[in-house]
């Protein structure tokens, strides 16, 4: 008799035990699908290291020294006369986390719910789908870090961070400049049912225009006005203007907060409309 | 003695036979039908990639730099200095994507040459065919690319004209090497490599700024670089500075062909016959 009861416990204990099990995972969730996506990263781990690093050493001596050549006088920045690779370092940086940005926050998100489908399996955890979603995020995050921390690193060993004081604030723009353009193509990816080559488009017809035309290799006052646009709603260039102030340590409080609010409204907006959509198709 | 020297020479005519079916259209024709099904959008982006280069760095960047001293002396506008070296880029770039992504794609997962070479089609049909659908495309695009640089005026020769045949030339260079190397690559991860090749490639090979402005080492290290023949050469028919060096530029892609072709064949060879 006493043996059934202990073979057979009773509906409440099996309830409260499976509530136990769970309650760390839903505490804690969202640094378990970061810790997943930081692990998977590691089947690429060589061209994460090799991109972060040589990189913006190609970037620097190719586009930063080379052109520095043939632009020997100096930009005026908004009134303030800076060297041709002070001026594009910054910018450089950001579009180093952007363009990591724009890998992590679209095949991995595609593969989890599409074709190695382990967002489901995550999903059949007691994780919750917010938390799926901040795992992508937090672990796409590291590796902005990284590449945004190798690139500070280049940029002031080359030089080109007149005021490290404040400079080194440009890691964390960096970051929050990755975040802003790829939570809302994260939200884009985990809409997306058939792949028909979405992501080739996204890079050629957003990234790649945000890339050229945002001010990142001149003054975005360069631009004729009918182009000039293109910068002012890209993330790219309130990000990189963010940059350019805090290397050149002239910090204008008025136009860096806004820089700042547009980089944070992006990032809030689209993780709002990114979790709505991750539960959706969770839910599925 | 004789029978013995027979089978022998039947087994090296096999063996010729095996790698050439005098086909390649059928490879062509097969790309051109499977082209209907993907999105033609996709297909069409790739044209505004140099088209964006050149619009952002020939407005933005002309404005700082004014008129560049080509390699033959020429001063030319910023635009004109970067439009033919992007030419000579996206030449390479399309050829290297269609050579090496799909190429691998259709090796690992689709599994179409082995389809392929269980018809007549040998391993030097499915190479050839391939390139040439690559090819085809990128005279699309060069087309396309060549007509905006009339509208804007940076071809500033009559030879201009010249520059289609010589990024076929290029793109043929590029994707028979590219085919060769893509059929060692078993990963992804190892596709990764590609873009660290092409990317110092893409900055150093005086794309966007003469080659004088580097130490001599590193300018001797640039020109044994294939793009950097390729800028030269077509920066040389679009700006009309024409002279007997260019020749060499001909020759060193011409070599490359034939080095990439002997070698992708071996290679789809070892892979599906032997």
């Amino acid at each position: 008799m006493t043996d059934a009861t202990r073979t057979h416990p009773s509906l409440d204990e099996l309830r409260a035990e499976a509530l136990e099990w769970g309650r760390k995972p839903r505490a804690r969730g969202s640094w378990y699908v970061t810790e997943h996506m930081v692990r998977a990263m590691r089947a690429y781990g060589w061209t994460i290291v090799v991109g972060a690093f040589g990189q913006p050493i190609l970037y620097l001596l190719g586009l930063g020294l080379g052109l520095a050549a043939l632009i020997q006088t100096d930009i005026d920045d908004g009134g303030q006369p800076v060297p041709y690779l002070v001026f594009i370092a910054p910018a450089l940086l950001m579009t180093a986390a952007i363009s990591v940005a724009s890998e992590e926050f679209t095949y991995p998100v595609m593969a989890g719910f599409k074709w190695r489908r382990y967002f489901y399996g995550f999903n059949a955890s007691p994780l919750s789908s917010p938390q799926i979603a901040n795992g992508v995020i937090l672990g796409a995050s590291a590796r902005m870090f990284i590449a945004v921390a190798a690139y500070y690193l280049f940029i002031w060993v080359f030089g080109a961070v007149p005021n490290p004081a404040t400079g080194w604030i440009s890691i964390a723009v960096g970051v929050l400049a990755g975040v802003s353009f790829g939570i809302p193509l994260m939200a884009y990816a985990a809409s997306i049912e058939d792949d028909k080559g979405q992501f080739a488009l996204v890079q050629r017809f957003i990234f790649m225009p945000m890339f050229l035309f945002s001010g990142t290799f001149y003054p975005l006052e360069t631009l004729p006005g009918w182009l000039q646009w293109i910068g002012w709603i890209s993330p790219l260039w309130h990000a990189s203007e963010l940059g350019r102030m805090l290397t050149y340590g002239s910090v204008d409080a008025p136009a860096a907060g806004s820089h700042l609010a547009y980089l944070l409204v992006l990032a809030g907006v689209g993780y709002l409309l990114g979790r709505r959509i991750f539960e959706r198709r969770l839910a599925k | 003695m004789t029978l013995a020297t027979a089978s022998d020479t039947t087994r090296r005519r096999g063996g010729v036979r095996a790698l050439w079916a005098g086909n390649p259209q059928a490879v062509v024709q097969r790309g051109l039908l499977a082209a209907r099904s993907s999105s033609w959008i996709v297909v069409l982006s790739g044209f505004f990639e140099p088209v964006f280069f050149l619009a952002s760095m020939g407005i933005g960047l002309g404005a700082l730099i004014g008129d560049v001293q080509t390699s033959a002396g020429l001063d030319v506008p910023y635009a004109a200095f970067i439009a033919p070296a992007l030419l000579a880029v996206s030449a390479m770039n399309g050829a290297i994507y269609d050579s090496t992504w799909n190429v691998f794609f259709k090796l690992n997962y689709g599994k179409l040459y082995e389809g392929m070479l269980s018809t007549s089609l040998g391993p030097l049909d499915v190479a050839l065919g391939e390139i040439l659908y690559a090819l085809l495309r990128g005279l699309l695009y060069a087309t396309g690319f060549m007509i905006i640089m009339q509208i804007l005026g940076l071809n500033l020769a009559p030879t201009a004209i010249l520059a289609l045949p010589a990024v076929l030339l290029i793109a043929f260079g590029f994707a028979s090497v590219g085919m060769a190397i893509t059929s060692y690559m078993k990963t992804f991860q190892h596709m990764d490599w590609i873009n660290f090749v092409l990317l110092p490639m893409f900055l150093f090979s005086a794309t966007f700024y003469p080659i004088t402005v580097y130490p001599e080492p590193v300018q001797v290290i640039v020109q044994a670089l294939p793009l950097w023949h390729g800028v030269e050469l077509i920066r040389g028919l679009t700006t009309g500075a024409l002279s007997a060096g260019m020749l060499w530029h001909v020759l060193y892609y011409a070599v490359m062909i034939g080095i990439g072709l002997v070698f992708t064949t071996k290679r789809l060879r070892a892979l599906f016959l032997d």
